[in-house]
């Protein structure tokens, strides 16, 4: 797996923290144990808190991924060269591991009682986002609502609005049709709506 | 007009509202126990740990009972044996929040610090 890192921007590093990240890396391709445990420790909570809230609902599976993001890194950790920093190179091969996911749960079927519900465009949200509500709140309420949705539409919502994939994109990631990644969109967003409507 | 640029509009302003891709959230430490565990177990499917003694001399503090194993005669292989696959502190460190672990230089203790 290659992972270059330029999905998470990280330009013109200083030179000290692009040498001290090289320096890391090297230790840890050498097998150095204390290096490793230093890039563990250093690496561990951006990754979490980063697969964590993408991986909503599925928050089961955000243990396995963070070590599975440092397992593949370490595959491919010799071509690291540090135009990007470590923290975003390795945010770079989580967000790989996302788009796996999202590709997975929008390949499954649709609930069937989806499909058949007309769709309504006259389901207004109050325009963003009732200023009343301070960061925390939106996010417990977002997550809340989107823990709430079938995966699929979590999934499509997060691909989408969070990780800002067209669905053109998404279309080609997952072999189904722009129209079709259009109408599980529209579906997704109006159950969103609907349950934060009633929150 | 499009009447989905409300909804794109709702959700593109939901997202940037909290959209920091590199925001932390501290990972439980028996969870870094583990992947470190892991990581250092697919380290060695392609050949030995640096050795003790060559660890030491780039500056990395040593546990105590590593320091025992770099200045006990014995040959390279003992000193890239990862002691950590039979310690106590490994265990406790992938089990437990809070490891009872008390001396320096344990990577276990140290995930359980930060």
């Amino acid at each position: 797996m290659t992972a270059t890192g330029s999905s998470f921007p990280s330009t013109s590093q200083p030179t000290a923290a692009v040498s001290d990240d090289l320096r890391l890396a090297a230790a840890v391709l050498r097998k150095d144990r204390k290096a490793t445990a230093e890039f563990i420790d250093r690496y561990a909570d951006p990754l979490y808190g980063y697969l964590s809230r993408r991986l909503i609902p599925r928050t089961d599976l955000v243990d396995d991924l963070v070590q599975e993001v440092f397992l593949a890194a370490w595959e491919s950790l010799g071509a690291f060269q540090g135009q990007a920093s470590l923290k975003a190179w390795l945010l770079g091969i989580a967000r790989h591991k996302v788009e796996d996911h999202y590709r997975a749960r929008l390949r499954d079927p649709e609930p069937l009682a989806d499909q058949e519900t007309e769709l309504n465009p006259a389901l207004a949200v109050e325009p963003l986002i009732d200023k009343l509500l301070d960061q925390d709140r939106l996010e417990r309420k977002t997550k809340r609502v989107l823990e709430e949705l079938p995966e699929a539409y979590s999934a499509v919502l997060l691909w989408r609005y969070w990780e800002h994939r067209s669905a053109q994109e998404m279309a080609e990631r997952t072999g189904k049709s722009v129209k079709a990644i259009e109408r599980m969109l529209a579906r997704a967003r109006e159950q969103f709506k609907r349950r934060w409507q009633d929150e | 007009m499009n009447s989905s640029e409300p909804n794109e509009r709702f959700f593109e302003d939901l997202a940037s509202a909290f959209d920091d891709d590199a925001a932390e959230s501290a990972m439980p430490s028996k969870l870094k126990a583990k992947a470190y565990s892991a990581l250092v177990n697919r380290q060695q499917e392609s050949g030995p740990l640096l050795g003790l003694r060559d660890t030491y001399a780039e500056g990395r503090g040593l546990c105590v009972h590593e320091h025992l194993v770099r200045i006990a005669p014995v040959g390279t292989k003992a000193q890239q044996f990862n002691c950590c696959s039979i310690c106590h502190a490994r265990v406790l460190g992938e089990a437990l929040e809070n490891p009872p672990i008390y001396w320096g230089n344990c990577p276990y203790a140290g995930f359980k610090r930060s």
